[in-house]
């Protein structure tokens, strides 16, 4: 047997034949390809023998959360839905016109929707995803119509509170139709299981929409976080992802970035802190497949002592993808001198007349500062507390939405 | 005769290898203005990091008591907490750190460590406002990063600003007086004028004659070679900047 991740999927075998075709699909994938070992490039730094290997349960007990565990006042800041253990929390969604959400496994019954699976990546060049595809159930989908415009930020909240060992796949998809804009945040806090989580969000932008796509993951020590974002960005449109991680056992977060017509645009801002005992994966890819295309990405690191940190981040430039630019900074901030950094950018040119860089930088607490915190009567664990928070600043800054960044400098 | 609030016996202190203070004694009293003045690199601003506790400044030998107490017993936060300030020749810049939320934790660090409640954050920013209006500092100032991109007048206008709101019984200033215009210094100088009282005591540290002839020094000292050479009233620190340090360096007492 291929892992003890892949079990039986005739338990999904009453669900339409088409459905059983996605998972088929993707099951096949997975058999060709196998999970990641030590050898396979892309996941080099991060082992992910211990996950392979665990039994983890799957629940196939309902398709919904219909308790009213996590019932919740509507509020004027978000629009809010919960996923409750993996599954979606059944409730009234108030939204505007044009917004449509869609719990997956009615999406699943509909064939409008049906050209967006599996299509923002390749299901044998990602094995976790495979497997996500395998269990294809849970996850929702966020339409907007073409010139849908809404200050209001659509807050996904994950919430695992009843779900040790468990495997749970979570499969959004993000669709803006024609200069549609909006802010969709999804926050994992997981309060102290040890679940495998591993999701994947399959976005598509059309012409000159916007998306501003916020994730936070401060999930348990225990926990294991594996998610792809597969992203298609068409003529004029953009992408903004900001991601924060901490203090999960093993994250991974990959994204994969396919710039596909002229003056589409992305900006990728990852801010994380690597606690003690975590392994942070930041793996990015980003595809300039045709000219005047525009990219950049910025992280900003707080390793702790014995943690491990991995970011990888690929820029591949097709050959007439001229006058395009791709950029990309990572600053580490070491706090001890026993963490492990892999910091491994890639730039794949075949272009003329492109503007590419990359840059990485490391250093330590600056010990003056230090001083004059504590010269003002901050103890020393504060002064530390307050500089690290201060390196992670710079990033929090590109928030514009002061809703949103109250949720992020929680 | 007043009470003695600092008390430094025969200090013997250096950085690295390099022996700084040779045998410095001085006593500061309650209410008491004292000036230091000295050649550039003569050692006064690392007296005043000896005095803070700055790692890298090994006392060698001597004693330095603060209120009664060990002062080379604490930490530096703890001799914060115990009301002494640093005001700092060049203040440190932090980005990241927004400057009223920097002082709204030391402050409270210091009630706190004094046994006193919190200030919550509405009355913190009144009182932040009511200090900072009074230095001619204006409220989108605050919202900026520590000393980030600051003139370096508004550096020690900062730096005045803290001492005007965390109120420390012993203040070091450390050459508050650089960087800072005419207006600013009379400001800044007034400032200090009306935080003395009876329980407090400032120790100047300048090159110039005139931060004096606004903060009046009941003491005035010459430090060279490592210690404190000439004592005096106001008028040294005038015969001083007439003579320049030569002659006074060529007649050192025993
Ligand atoms: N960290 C250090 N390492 C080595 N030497 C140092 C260090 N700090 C200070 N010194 C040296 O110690 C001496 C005293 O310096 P200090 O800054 O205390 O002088 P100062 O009296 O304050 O001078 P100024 O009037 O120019 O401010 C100088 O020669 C300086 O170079
Ligand atoms: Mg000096």
């Amino acid at each position: 047997m291929l892992s003890p991740l892949v079990k039986d999927i005739e338990l999904f075998l009453n669900d339409k034949p088409s459905i059983y075709a996605l998972r088929k699909k993707a099951k096949d994938a997975l058999l060709k390809s196998g999970f990641p070992s030590s050898k396979t490039e892309e996941w080099k730094y991060t082992n992910v023998q211990q996950i392979i290997q665990t039994n983890y349960q799957i629940d196939t007990t309902n398709q919904i959360c219909s308790h009213h565990c996590c019932d919740h006042l509507p509020t004027q800041d978000f629009i809010e839905i919960h996923f409750c253990n993996g599954k979606i929390h059944l409730e009234e969604i108030k939204t505007p016109p044009g917004l449509n959400i869609i719990p997956l496994p009615i999406v699943l019954y509909e064939n409008e929707y049906k050209n967006y699976i599996f299509n923002s990546f390749d299901l044998e060049k990602h094995p976790f995803a495979a497997l996500n595809g395998i269990y294809l159930e849970q996850g929702l989908c966020i339409h907007a119509e073409k010139d849908f415009h809404s200050s209001t930020p659509i807050l996904i909240k994950y919430k695992f509170d009843n779900c040790d060992n468990q495997q749970l796949n979570i499969h959004n998809l993000f669709i803006l139709e024609k200069n549609a804009q909006l802010n969709i945040i999804e926050d994992f806090s997981t309060t102290n299981t040890s679940n495998f989580t591993n999701t994947v969000n399959e976005i598509y932008l059309k012409a000159s929409a916007h998306l501003e796509h916020y994730k936070k993951l401060s999930e348990s020590p225990n926990g294991i976080h594996i998610a792809l974002n597969g992203v298609k960005v068409h003529e004029k449109a953009f992408y903004k992802q900001f991601y924060f991680s901490e203090g999960t056992q093993i994250s991974r977060q990959e994204t994969i970035v396919n710039l596909e017509q002229k003056e589409a645009q992305a900006e990728i801002y990852s801010a994380y802190k690597a606690t003690r005992q975590t392994l942070t994966d930041i793996t990015t890819n980003i595809n300039h497949i045709i000219e005047q295309t525009y990219s950049s990405q910025y992280a900003k690191a707080v390793l702790e002592d014995d943690s491990s940190a991995t970011f990888q981040g690929k820029i591949y430039i097709a050959p007439n993808a001229v006058k395009s630019s791709g950029t990309q900074l990572h600053k580490a901030l070491y706090l001890g001198k026993t963490a492990t950094l892999n910091c491994k950018p890639e730039l794949e040119i075949y272009a003329d007349d492109v503007k590419c860089s990359h840059g990485a930088s490391s250093g330590e607490l600056d010990k003056e500062q230090i001083f004059y915190l504590q010269s003002r009567g901050i103890d020393k664990k504060e002064a530390l507390k307050i500089l690290t928070t201060a390196h992670l600043e710079e990033l929090f800054s590109f928030i514009s939405n002061p809703k949103i960044k109250n949720l992020f400098s929680k | 005769m007043s009470e003695t609030l600092l008390k430094i016996e025969n200090l013997y202190a250096g950085v690295g290898n390099k022996e700084i203070l040779k045998g410095l004694n001085l006593t500061i009293n309650k209410g008491e203005v004292h000036a230091l003045m000295g050649l550039n690199g003569a050692g006064k601003s690392s007296l005043s990091f000896v005095l803070s506790g700055k790692q890298g400044y090994e006392v060698t030998s001597g004693s330095i008591t603060f209120k009664g107490k060990d002062l080379l017993s604490l930490s530096t936060e703890e001799r914060a907490q115990a009301g002494l300030f640093l005001s700092m020749q060049t203040p440190t810049e932090i980005p990241g750190v927004v400057f009223s939320n920097f002082l709204k934790q030391s402050l409270n660090s210091i009630r706190k460590a004094k046994g006193e409640n919190e200030l919550d954050t509405i009355n913190f920013i009144k009182a932040l406002r009511l200090e900072a209006n009074k230095l001619g500092i204006s409220t989108d100032m605050l919202k900026r990063f520590v000393n980030v991109g600051f003139s370096g007048g508004e550096k020690k206008r900062f730096e005045t600003l803290q001492i005007a709101l965390l109120k420390p019984d012993f203040c070091i200033l450390d050459e508050i007086d650089s960087g800072l215009d005419i207006d600013a210094l009379k400001t800044v100088a007034e400032s200090i004028n009306t935080l003395k009282n009876p329980n407090n005591a400032f120790l100047i540290i300048t090159h110039y004659q005139r931060l004096l002839s606004y903060i009046i020094p009941d003491v005035v000292h010459i430090f060279a070679d490592g210690r404190i050479i000439k004592t005096g009233d106001k008028s040294l620190a005038l015969e001083l900047e007439k003579k320049g340090y030569t002659e006074f360096l060529n007649h050192k007492e025993p």
